[in-house]
């Protein structure tokens, strides 16, 4: 096909799956009316949120017997058909895993209304949780997994996939033991598994693959020692401007992949200790990371679970980063003050900075420039998406391809490069954490948390940020949000003015910028300090804590500040 | 063909190394080859389907290490070649030295390190043991600064 061809046809490509997409489907089939007599009902648990596929069957009186019975949708909700003949009593049982089984009898007036006909909607009915086996072993294989995870024990995704695999096993073998073993179905555990989130990442990663080897970041690199005409301190500053940039558009471990090695070339340039650039950059890669919604896994997390649009994260965490980036900026001055100082005549070789000028070349000129229409035309479909209710994984998914048609890379190195193992860690993660969430655990974690706080928005603010930044600088930040989630949508949902979505914004500052607070707090902080080792220039878990922590402090404040300045 | 072999790595403490290698080639005027190799093994745990992502740009970040070592030689009237491998540390270096026929190796001291390094102090007698054998060069540790 003529290259001239691709772009239209790509685009092309690009519009036309949107407005399929757009295209309401699901009105396009009407539904014929129920005229059935119904008993109507809502099952929640007792943090009111809906308990879905719990078993609701009618009974005549006490008989074990069931006259009908039906699932309760993922609403909660329920409808059950009566039979032809009306008994004079009636009871409707509801059972479910891991809940204490309720039995609702109808009294006098319902059963008046339903002999004369009438429809009737019973009140909610409400699930106290039970505690069984399954319930600690299931909390014990995550706390297993996240153990292996933080030691380093096993890579992330095979610990994943081992804790995957014993909540299936404990589910399937351990069941015909006792009935207490059982956790959940293969089915029940892929209604735990975010597909948005699985496809976000994947259209993303396709999309970074072609940028990433156009040249552009040791060309901006290079644009950041040339703006800054030999002042260090002036060079730090727009290193991280770019490492920000780049991460809040693309992930932060590709970026400081990317930015790290020439960082160092650079500072070897310069005759200064690379430390000096890399730790700036990669925590301005933590902080600037969530300004949007795909600049970092656990932002898509979030978006996902929380139904944040592209826009939300832009409107109401941005200005938060940019705060949080300013004190980062002053902070990173003062503390490598002695090396940024440094007179720029002392250590320059002509030799290397000719070097770098020769490969700070764009090597892919028409790939960046396609790159970057079709990164334009994403960036509209993330923002003007959310009207048409075009989900991000869509967009992210729609650009990949059309981009993959328009410059027709080779499609197995295309396909290579895509993290596969990152897309199966999230599977396993997403099954590990709806196990504890479909025992209880969650519930449990979320109601002690919901009795700390109370209704005080104020130090539900206060508590979710700290938390999680200070937790971030332990566990492997994406496991705990994926965890948290929940935790954080029951308190949402009970705490007066929370529907704000502030505590998702909470989860999010902490979650990304707590990484800055140890070396294994985020993993762009392990793949810098493993190039800058590879280089002579060890980081190691003291050096990073004493430079990241304070810096992990003034951060979360200032996004807390304006957190709480935006929304209470 | 004969000559020095000098692995790097880089930064500080590659200093006591360069020096040495440098003042050894000016004693037996035997020709210097500085290696570093490019090792990605430290993303299996993070990022390990990236490597192919910064192998180029990993062998450049090395081309600067042999380079710094190499104006360093220059100054003191040794010309050294540059060598960058890619692939295990111990066996790219076995190999270069079979391939220039080497009469010394020159490393630096083993510093003990919790991480699975090459040069752990057990690791690196084994290992100076294992190049000695193999190739005859002479293993030359240098002295830290």
């Amino acid at each position: 096909m003529p290259d001239s061809l691709r772009f239209p046809l790509s685009i092309t490509l690009l519009v036309v799956i949107g407005l399929l997409l757009a295209v309401p489907w699901h009105n396009a089939r009407g539904q014929a009316p129920e005229t059935t007599l119904l008993i109507t009902g809502a099952v929640y648990d007792s943090q009111d949120q809906p308990v879905a596929d719990a078993l609701v069957s009618l009974h005549e009186a006490n008989n074990d017997e069931a006259l009908t019975e039906t699932l309760t949708q993922p609403n909660g909700r329920y409808s059950l058909t009566l039979p032809e003949t009306i008994p004079n009593q009636l009871t409707v049982w509801v059972e479910r895993e891991h809940f204490q089984p309720e039995i609702v009898r109808l009294d006098t007036d319902a059963m008046q209304s339903l002999h004369a006909g009438q429809p009737i909607v019973l009140p909610v009915t409400i699930l106290q949780r039970q505690i069984t086996a399954s319930f600690w072993i299931a909390t014990l294989i995550f706390i297993g997994m996240l153990a292996l995870i933080a030691f380093g024990k096993l890579h992330n995704t095979l610990a994943a996939l081992l804790g995957m695999s014993a909540v299936f096993a404990v589910s399937y073998l351990g069941r015909p033991l006792s009935e207490e073993l059982f956790i959940f179905t293969f089915r029940g555990a892929l209604h735990y598994v975010d597909w948005n989130v699985i496809f976000l990442i994947m259209g993303m990663m396709i999309v970074i693959a072609v940028v990433e080897r156009t040249g552009v970041f040791q060309w901006l690199a290079f644009a950041a020692y040339r703006l800054s005409k030999g002042r260090i301190w002036l060079l730090v500053i727009i290193l991280m401007a770019v490492t920000g940039v780049a991460s809040a558009a693309l992930d932060n471990v590709t970026t400081m992949l990317l930015m790290t090695p020439i960082t160092v070339q650079i500072a070897l340039a310069l005759g200064i200790n690379p430390l000096a650039l890399l730790i700036p950059e990669v925590m301005a890669s933590n902080v600037a990371g969530i300004s949007t919604l795909i600049g970092t896994p656990t932002n898509i997390l979030i978006g996902s679970y929380a139904g944040l649009s592209f826009n939300d994260f832009l409107t109401n965490l941005t200005p938060g980063v940019l705060l949080a980036m300013l004190g980062l900026i002053l902070y990173t001055q003062f503390v490598y003050r002695q090396e940024l100082r440094a007179n720029k005549a002392n250590g320059v070789s002509a030799l290397m900075v000719e070097k770098l000028a020769e490969r700070a070349q764009i090597t892919e000129p028409d790939h960046l420039k396609k790159a970057g229409i079709i990164g334009a035309f994403m960036l509209i479909l993330f923002v003007a998406g959310e009207a048409i209710h075009l989900v991000p994984a869509v967009t992210a998914i729609m650009g990949a391809t059309a981009l993959l048609v328009w410059i027709r890379p080779d499609i197995e190195e295309m396909i290579e490069a895509v993290d596969w193992t990152t897309l199966v860690f999230f599977i396993g993660l997403f099954v590990v954490v709806g196990a504890v969430q479909e025992v209880g655990l969650i519930s449990i974690i979320a109601d002690g948390i919901g009795n700390l706080v109370g209704s005080n928005l104020l130090l539900a603010v206060l508590v979710v940020t700290w938390f999680s930044a200070l937790l971030s600088t332990v566990i492997a930040n994406i496991p705990f949000t994926a965890a948290m989630l929940p935790v954080v949508g029951y308190l949402t949902a009970t705490i007066p003015g929370a529907q704000s979505n502030v505590l998702f914004y909470c989860l999010s500052v902490g979650s990304a910028m707590g990484g800055n607070g140890s070396l294994i707090g985020a993993s762009a902080n392990m793949v810098t300090a493993g190039i800058a080792e590879r280089a002579g220039y060890a980081i190691s878990y003291a050096y990073f804590f004493k430079k990241g922590f304070p810096a992990l402090l003034i951060t979360v404040s200032l996004a807390t500040l304006w957190l709480i300045f935006h929304f209470l | 063909m004969s000559g020095i072999v000098c692995a790097l790595r880089g930064g500080p403490a590659s200093q006591p190394t360069i020096n040495r290698a440098v003042s050894l080639a000016k004693e037996t005027a035997l020709p210097l080859f500085f290696l570093y190799v490019v090792n990605l093994e430290f993303l299996d745990r993070t990022a390990s389907s990236r490597t192919h992502t910064i192998s180029k740009e990993m062998a450049q970040m090395g081309e600067f290490i042999l380079l710094t070592a190499q104006t360093k030689a220059e100054a003191q009237g040794i010309t050294a070649q540059g060598i960058i491998r890619h692939g295990n540390v111990t066996e790219e270096i076995t190999a270069l030295c079979h391939e220039v026929g080497a009469d010394y190796l020159v490393m630096g001291q083993p510093q003990i390190q919790k991480d699975d390094n090459v040069f752990t102090a057990v690791l690196h007698q084994a290992f100076v043991a294992q190049i000695e054998a193999q190739t005859g060069a002479k293993v030359v540790l240098a002295e830290e600064a």
